[in-house]
This record gives structure tokens, sequence and C-alpha cells, in this order.
């Protein structure tokens, strides 16, 4: 067993050498932003561009279509794309893949994530290419301006094109592909039946969790899907310190924000209120359920995305209820602020800036041409990142079709771009999405933990804690 | 012997044996009790997967999870069966298997022998050493095999799959401990013989430790059934993509949300194989050393 | 023993493991201790370009983590409780298996099936047999929608449902499912091992004891116990040392928050902690808790072998 010892420490006596030299090698990229001019676009020469995304079959159909539709425009322009997984894979891959320069060239993302590939550098910022008014001749004849012009910029719905620029060095590293947001879902067969109103702001949410009580005690009115979304909404809207890109990171722990948790936690103990983690379930789950059943919901705050998951089982063939969407509820009806979720596209630094230039195309292709937006949010259940979809025959036709019921996916596309001025986004630095775990466990300690008499010594004392878990993983 | 001896001896036999007889049915019968309540426990997780397999997925996102399902969806299948490619991903994967299967069984046998049966400076130490290397958690391991498999030019090809993993210390560790309970003396006399210690190792040594070799087997087929993180890092090319990889968020609804009762079909269609394997091999492994030789 | 002029052909047969250990075990070890020296050291910042000193800063900051106890304490418990437990029930499985004639064939495939049971169903049937759904648990305003099998199950005996899993759940009752989930993973991997060790005893022994009447309790402890004690010391020790590196069933029951709703972290573990520093990016501190695990594990290993040395006959 000596041996064992003696072989341990003459381990760590010869990885002591080892550590002399540092690690880090800095393979990284040329950045097109410091270039003085761009080169220009060579379409003679052949270029493969590699994609990684979360596409499932039915829009990778999608997309295959349109880069046949891509490649009648730029033959010489091979793109490859691969489903990674989810999200977190598409992340994680990436960021193994950085450690020996074999990144992709564009890749879905959150803004997390592009923070992550920042601190290796790794991602091209976009000021340059946007900016640029260079102009390609594309093989059907027609010319396009490399950048985008003010008529495009103005054309994306604002708070999803400023996502990419809130990585506090003010350049812009993201742009928008198809959005989601949280809307409120309400059993509006029960609304009407007793003659309730929607609610518009939290204080009239309150008024009716209490009024719904009275008509069925045994419901829990509102189910909140995430607890993370509903704080972070909460300080958008309140205009309450969340947290910021650059200086101190983890500014949540103020009065304001103690007392609207405050607040929930009494609706929590009151039963008008729960969230995923707390309930143990789905909470779309306790809103479909059967108004006779014990522990159902009348409303429901869920992603916009999942419409088809808040609409209850047929019986007989028919609907149980019909399902109203509209807006969440706000502080100020007025001044509205919902969050903004969804997949953006970032592009990756490469030695030859032909790819770089090419992944560009391609990306402003997906972003800013009608009829793509238009067939991916029909498929996705997402909601389109410019106006102009709107105007689009087929998109229009199916916004018409909206209902409660079978079309409800519509319904929910609907309401989400009528609300198109009140998209906000959250500032993405490394360790903003401990940040956002973190406000979610702590709403979920604050409603639920035992306080021993003094609520607000404990909801100090969890977001003293919460701050401090936030500076020690991300620092 | 006097026959009258002989008939009082078997007298005494037949009377403990009735004592016996009735202790020994009550023992079966705890046995079996014992066994079947163990086997209920560790069934019902199937069973969950393969009545999942056949539910839509609103029923298994219910609030109350139903114990059986209301409407039986066989579609699950016929969707898992026709969306994932799922021969490419079989054959990829039996090809991964076996052959990573045949090479480790190889080096692990070569391994357990020698620090078994062959006395070498070293020994000792070597063998604590190995231990050790199963004391770091393995997630550590990945980033830095990552850059030398990269270096090597092994990126996307079937040796990134088999070659990083073919050791496995666990399983050195059990044939050794498995062979050492082969008397040595057996091994003397092969030496005095003249017999050489391949020749041994294969008439004797393996025969005796089939049961724990099949095990291995076993073992490193399932591994290769359920990789997932390191394939999906360095080969998730169609070409060779294993079959976790080709199934798990293979399956997504509209939204892109995984849709798991599909997921559960396409996973039921993959484990039949597997399944099939085993119940071949249990014989192999229960038929055990039926010539003597093994001391304990 | 063996003439040591044999020494260099030792080192031939174990010269294929030693050649890959070297490239695929060895050198990321080293890797790991280099960077558990580097200090704050962070992978993705070093790629960008960053350089760090050497020092123990990275071990400091591992010791310094407000709930570092609670991981470790978590570990060392869990591990304690469910090494000896699943052996002891594999132990009994095997034996009776092994013993029996009629349905031998059913059971032992049945026991295998765990095999080839996806994880995500294993995770959802333990959803299903302790999860509460509901609101405001043990508030006054409580609503039970579904309470979970388990409490079904003691509600139909007439006993009180326990809050196993969910927010306002009790320390005592998130071990409980832990080690009930951790031993339910861990048996077929031991009853597949020890019932292969059961197939190299010789069945003379058996036979000589069925001829001199021994009784079943006896023939356990004096023949099976003691022939199997190789392939028992070696459940055991590769058990402690799978034991402590636990994080992946916490994740199955809890979710990444380890804990249940209202107390993240309740449940995490060293490994854990471990993840959470390598999804930040903070391999030199994931490095230095690694190696901090190491040293634990070590310990307890050579106690484990020197136990075992005494008790085990080969």
């Amino acid at each position: 067993m000596k041996k064992f010892l003696a072989l341990f420490a003459a381990l760590v006596l010869c990885i002591c050498c080892f550590a002399g030299c540092n690690g880090g090698g800095g393979n990284v990229a040329p950045d097109l932003d410091e270039v003085d001019e761009l080169p220009a676009f060579d379409t003679s020469k052949e270029v493969t561009i590699t994609f990684y995304h979360t596409m499932g079959a039915n829009l990778r159909e999608v997309l295959d279509f349109y880069i046949v539709e891509f490649n009648k425009l730029y033959p010489n322009i091979k793109i490859q794309h691969e489903q990674v997984g989810g999200y977190d894979d598409v992340r994680d891959q990436i960021k193994t893949e950085i450690t020996v320069g074999g990144q992709p060239n564009i890749a879905y993302c959150y803004p997390d994530h592009v923070a992550l590939y920042n601190l290796a550098k790794a991602t091209q910022s976009l000021d340059t290419l946007i900016g640029s008014t260079q102009t390609v001749t594309r093989a059907d004849g027609s010319t396009e301006t490399i950048g985008l012009t003010e008529a495009q910029i103005a054309d994306f719905i604002q708070g999803y094109y400023n996502e990419g620029r809130e990585f506090g060095d003010d350049k812009m590293y993201t742009m928008p592909l198809s959005k989601s947001t949280e809307v409120l879902y309400y059993n509006k067969t029960f609304f009407d039946k007793h003659n309730l109103t929607p609610p518009s702001t939290w204080d009239e949410l309150e008024a009716l969790c209490a009024e719904i009580k009275k008509i069925d005690p045994d419901c829990i009115p509102l189910g909140y899907d995430s607890e993370a979304n509903w704080f972070i909404t909460m300080c958008e809207q309140l205009g309450s310190d969340y947290t910021s890109a650059t200086g101190d990171h983890f500014l949540f722990d103020n009065a304001e924000n103690h007392a609207f948790v405050k607040k929930f936690r009494d609706w929590y103990q009151k039963g008008y209120v729960t969230t995923q983690e707390l309930s143990g379930g789905y909470t779309s789950e306790l809103f479909t359920m059967a108004e006779t059943d014990k522990g159902n919901s009348y409303m429901s705050i869920g992603s916009s995305a999942g419409a088809t998951h808040q609409r209850p089982d047929k019986v007989d063939g028919a609907y149980p209820f019909d399902v109203g969407i509209t807006t969440i509820p706000q502080m100020d009806a007025n001044n509205a602020k919902v969050i903004s979720q969804g997949p953006s596209l970032c592009i990756f630094k490469k030695a030859d800036p032909q790819e770089v230039l090419a992944s560009w195309l391609f990306v402003k292709y997906l972003t800013t041409t009608v009829e793509f937006q238009a067939e991916f949010s029909m498929a996705s259940g997402y909601v389109p990142v410019i106006k102009s979809v709107g105007d689009n025959a087929v998109y229009a036709s199916f916004l018409e079709s909206a209902d409660g019921g079978d079309a409800i996916s519509a319904l929910s596309a609907k309401v989400c771009l009528q609300q198109e001025s009140a998209y906000y986004t959250s500032p993405a630095f490394n360790g903003s999405s401990v940040a956002r775990d973190q406000v979610g466990l702590l709403m979920q300690a604050c409603l639920s933990s035992d306080a021993a008499g003094d609520v607000d010594a404990m909801i100090a004392k969890v977001f003293a804690d919460a701050v401090a878990e936030c500076e020690y993983q991300a620092g | 012997m006097s026959n009258i001896n002989k008939t009082m001896a078997e007298k005494d036999i037949r009377l403990v044996s009735s004592k016996q007889k009735f202790g020994h049915f009550l023992g079966q019968f705890f046995v079996y009790f014992f066994l079947i309540v163990m086997a209920i426990i560790v069934l019902f997780p199937f069973y969950w997967m393969l009545i999942s397999s056949v539910k839509s997925l609103d029923e298994y996102r219910l609030a109350v999870p139903t114990l059986f399902p209301r409407e039986i969806l066989w579609g699950n299948y016929v969707t898992a069966f026709n969306q994932a490619n799922l021969g490419t991903l079989f054959l990829n994967t039996l090809y991964v298997g076996v052959v990573s299967t045949i090479l480790s069984l190889v080096i692990t046998v070569l391994s357990a022998f020698a620090f078994a049966r062959l006395e070498f400076k070293g020994k000792n130490t070597m063998f604590a050493a190995l231990l050790a290397t199963m004391m770091i958690p393995g997630e550590l391991f990945t980033i830095t095999n990552y850059v030398t498999v990269n270096q090597l030019g092994w990126m996307k090809t079937y040796t990134v799959l088999i070659v990083p993993f073919l050791v496995s210390v666990f399983y050195i560790y059990l044939l050794r401990q498995n062979f050492m309970q082969i008397p040595n003396e057996l091994y003397l006399a092969a030496k005095v013989d003249g017999t050489s210690d391949l020749k041994y190792l294969w008439k004797v040594m393996i025969p005796l430790a089939l049961p724990t070799l099949i095990s291995i087997t076993i073992l490193k087929m399932m591994g290769a059934w359920n990789s997932y993180v390191w394939p999906r890092l360095v080969a998730n090319d169609a070409a060779h993509q294993l079959i976790t990889n080709g199934l798990r968020n293979a399956f997504t609804d509209a939204s892109g949300q995984a849709d798991i009762p599909v997921q559960m079909a396409a996973v039921a269609i993959v484990s039949l194989p597997l399944f099939l394997v085993f119940v071949f091999l249990r014989k192999y492994i229960m038929k055990g050393v039926s010539r003597g030789g093994l001391k304990g | 023993m063996v003439e040591s002029k044999h020494s260099w052909k030792a080192w031939l047969y174990l010269a294929p493991a030693i050649v890959l250990l070297l490239v695929f075990t060895v050198w990321p070890i080293i890797n790991t201790v280099r960077l558990a020296f580097l200090e704050d050291y962070n992978s993705s910042m070093a790629i960008g370009g960053a350089t760090y000193e050497f020092g123990i800063r990275n071990f400091a900051k591992v010791l310094q983590y407000k709930d570092f106890i609670n991981c470790l304490t978590n570990t060392i418990l869990l591990c304690v409780l469910t090494v000896p437990l699943s052996t002891i029930l594999a132990l009994l499985i095997a034996v009776c298996l092994k013993q029996i004639k009629p349905l031998q064939r059913a059971l032992q495939t049945i026991f295998f099936l765990p095999y080839v049971t996806n994880s995500i169903a294993i995770g959802m049937v333990f959803a299903a047999m302790f999860n509460m759904v509901g609101s405001a648990f043990g508030g006054e305003n409580e609503l039970i929608i579904t309470a979970g099998i388990i409490n079904n199950v003691i509600e139909f005996f007439g006993g009180q449902p326990i809050n196993w899993i969910n927010s306002g759940s009790a320390y005592w009752a998130n071990i409980v499912v832990m080690v009930v989930y951790i031993v339910w993973n861990a048996l077929p991997f031991k009853i597949l091992i020890l019932l292969g060790g059961l197939q190299s005893i010789n069945t003379q022994y058996y036979d000589a004891a069925k001829v001199d009447g021994t009784r079943r309790a006896r023939v356990f402890t004096r023949i099976t116990v003691p022939l199997l004690s190789p392939m028992l010391a070696y459940v055991v020790i590769t058990g402690f040392i799978g034991g402590f590196k636990e994080y992946s069933s916490i994740v199955g029951i809890f979710g990444e928050k380890m804990g249940p709703a209202g107390d993240p972290g309740r449940l995490n573990t060293m490994v854990g902690f471990i993840y959470d520093a390598l999804a930040g990016d903070h391999t030199g501190r994931a490095s230095a808790a690694a190696l901090i695990l190491f040293g634990i594990i070590l310990v307890v290993t050579l106690i484990n072998l020197q136990v075992s040395k005494k008790n085990t006959h080969y």
C-alpha cells in the first residue's frame, strides 16, 4: 500500500513540473470586423457550410426545400446541416469542437451560448457584414447587397433584432430566426359562462383568482409554467434591476424584487397559483383537466409555441372547452413587457473569409425571406421575426383561421404578432444562464419554503444565497 | 458392513429427510416469494417503457399517469421505424459492439492472466495504479481525449468509437479475481509438462472462467448500445452514428419538444436484438463450470 | 512462485492494455492534475488566449464553496447506505436464482430486463411512484391531485401519505427514494457478476454438504460466501468506487437542481459539483475537486483492500 502512495506522490511531482507551462493556445481565426475592407464574395469558388440546429423531421423538410431555392441563387454554396440534439447538446458539442477549431459555420443559439463561445473569441460579430454596401451578382442575374438595407432592418420585430446586441460590447452577434414568447391561455367557455374577463394587469389577476376560487374552491386558478421567466418578466415590467452585461452582473437582490416575490408567495399559499416545479407536473396538464377534477386550472401561462399542449383532448369528437389566448398580465397595461425566446443564428469565425461571407448570405436568406419565415413558422408553432410575413397570402390565411380549437397554433401566433412592441431581451454574459437558473430556483424556494414566522427574513436569505451561488458559479 | 447396519442407516436417512422435506418446502416457498417480489419490482420500469411506447404524447404528459394506456397507438412503432434510419444505426452499433467486444476480451484476458498468474517486478504497484485510474470521474477525460483523437486524425471513423475504450480496468479486475480462484497447481503442472502459457490460457483458464467472460461480453455489448456522449462528439455523421445518438432527440413534435412515446417505441425495437442475445448467452453463463478443477 | 525471468512475458501480455491506458487514461489524468494547479483555469478563455498562474487557489475555491460539506456528506451517506444493501440483495437473489428449478430461466431473464430498459422510462416510473402533483404541500391550502403509486399503497393499508420528493419534503424521505433508486439501478450488474461467480464454485462442495445434511443457512455462510468472496470483494470495492461518483441517479429523480423544489442542491454530490464547475467552464476548479474526490476514494479503497485481503479466499 505504501507503493500506492509513493506512486501518487510521484505523479503529483511530475505534474508540478508540467504545470510550469501555461495552458492555452489561442488558435483564433481572423475577425472580419477588424479588417479594413470586406473581401469580395467569389461566386465561382465552391464553399461548404456546416449548420448545427435542433430541428425535428418536419422542420428539416422545410429547410431542405429552401436550401434548394437558395442554391438557385448561389450554386457554389453547399449547405450541410445536422440536427445535433437539443439546444444544450448544440452548445456542448460546439464548446468542445472549439478546442480543436472544429466548430461549424452556423449554429442555432441562445444568447448565453454566444456569451460562452465569445470567451474563446470564436463567434463573428456581424456589424461589418450588416453595414456592407458591396454587391454580389447572383446566379439568376440579379444583384444583392451583402449588408442589410434600412428597410430590411426596420422589417425585423425590434425586440427580436436587438437581442443580438445584448452582449455589453455594443456589437451585434446573432440574427433572430424564429421566436416564441409567453402568453396567457384561459378557459374561454368557463370565463364566458361566469362572465369573467381575462386579466390585463396583476391586480386584476389577483381579484380574478379570488373570484374563481369562490366558484370552484377545489381549483388552482393559474398555472405559471416557468418560474425563471416569471421573475425576469416582473423585473422588466417593474423596471427593477435583474442583471447587467457589464460591471456587477447580479443585481436582482433588491427591495422591489423582494416585494413582488413576497406577494406571489402569498398567492401561492392561498392556492391562487402554482408553477411546474412546485406542482410536480406540467401546468398545461392542470389546465386541460376536466372542471370536475380536483386541482384543475382555468388559466395557464406558458410558451406560445406549446399551444397544442394547452388544448384539452377531444371527448366524443368535440373539445370540452374553448381556449382563449391573450397577453400575460402586466404592471402597466399600456407599457406591456413580454419575454422573447426561441433560436437565433450565430456565425463562427473561420480562416477562410469566403466561408464567413457565404454563412452570412445564408443566414440573411433565412432571416429575411418572407416565404421561408412564413412556412417555418407554420410548421414549428413559433412566430416569424419579420413583420412583412403578415402580408404573405398563405400566412395571412393561416392567421385568419385562428380559433381556440383545431387552429390554436394560429391563435397563439396572432396574439404574439399583436404584441410586437412588447418584446424585451435580457443581457447576455458569461453567467447569464446561471442567473436565470438561480432566479427560477429562488422563486420556488420563496413561494414554498416554511418561513418559520418571518417571511421577510426567509426571502432575504434566499435572495442572498442565490446571488452568492451566481457569483460562485460564474466567478 | 452387515446388511442390518445398512438398512438401519437407510432408515435414519429417510427419517431425517422427511423432517428436512417440510423445511425444504417452506424454504422453497420463501425463495420463490422473495424472487417473485423482486422480479415484479425489477419488471415495473420495463412494463412502463412498453406502455409508454403505445401512449399518445398527450396521455404521456397527464398529471395523473395512467397505469394502462387509454388507447393503444401502435402507430408510434411505425413512426419510429420510418423516421429514424434504424437499419444503418443498428448495423453501425452491431459492428462497433462486436469488434470492440472481441478486442476488449483479448486485452482483458491477457492482462488478467499477467496479474493473476505471472510474477513480475512492480506487479502490485502496477495493479494498484490500475485501480487508481478508476477513481477519477471520467467526465474530466473527455476534452483531453477529444484533442488526442483529433490529433490522431480519427474523427468520424469507426476507430474513434472502438479504440479509446478497449481497456476497462473494471473487467481486468473482475477477470483477475476469477483467474485467482483457479488453483496455481494446475499452472505449475502445465509448466512441468512444457505447455506454453497461451495454450494453458486457452485450454484451461478460459473455459474455467467462461461465465465471467460471458458477463463481460454482455456488459461490453450493452456499452455499445448505450454510449452517448462520446460518439456524439466524435462521430455523429450519418455513416457512423450509433443507435442511442440516432434515437435521442430524433423524434420531436411540431414545436421541437421530444416525443417521448415514439422514442420509447424506438428503444423497444432496438432493445429486442439485445434481449435475444442475452437469452442466448444466458445458457452459457448458467452452464457454468461442469468439470472440476476450480477450488472455489 | 514462477521465476522472474518470465517478467518480460508479463509485460508483453500487459503491453496492449498499458499502451491504450497511457494514451486515453493516464494522459488525461496528468492533464487533470495540471489544470487543477493552474489558478482559475477556464477552458474557453484559454482557447481565447488567456494564461494562468501555477498555484493552489482552485483547491481553496472548492473548499470554500458554501455547500461543499453538504456535497461530501451526501456522497458518503448514499455510498455507505447503498453499497452494502445492494450487495446483500444481489447476493440473495443470485443464490436463490441458482438453487431453484422451475421458473429458473424465466426469472433469470427477468432480472436481465433492466439492462434493456431505457433510462428515461426508469425516471418516469419513479415519478409515477413517488411524485405528488398538486399545490402548497403541507400548507393550509394543500391540494393533492395525485399522491403517487407508493402513497396510494400506503393509504390502502391505512397509512398517511408521505411527501417523498416534492416541495416541502423531508431530507430523510429524499434519501429513502435515492437509496431505493440507486439499489435498484445497481442490482442487475451485481446479480450478473455474482451469478457468474456462483457458477465457478465446484458443485462437489454442495454435494458434500447435502450428504452431511448441513442446514441451508450454514451452507450459505460456510460455503457460498467464502467461496464467492473474491467476487464479493470485487463487487464491494468497485461498488464503493462507483458509489462515490454518484450523480446521474440524483439528476434522474430531482433534475439538475439536485434537490426538491424550493431547496436546490440539497442532495448535491461531489461529482454534481464537478459537473457544475465543468458546465461553467471552470475546468481548473473541477479538476481540483476531482483530485480531492480521488484522495477520498483512495483512502476508502485502501481500507477495503486491507479488509478484503483478510477475508478473501482465493
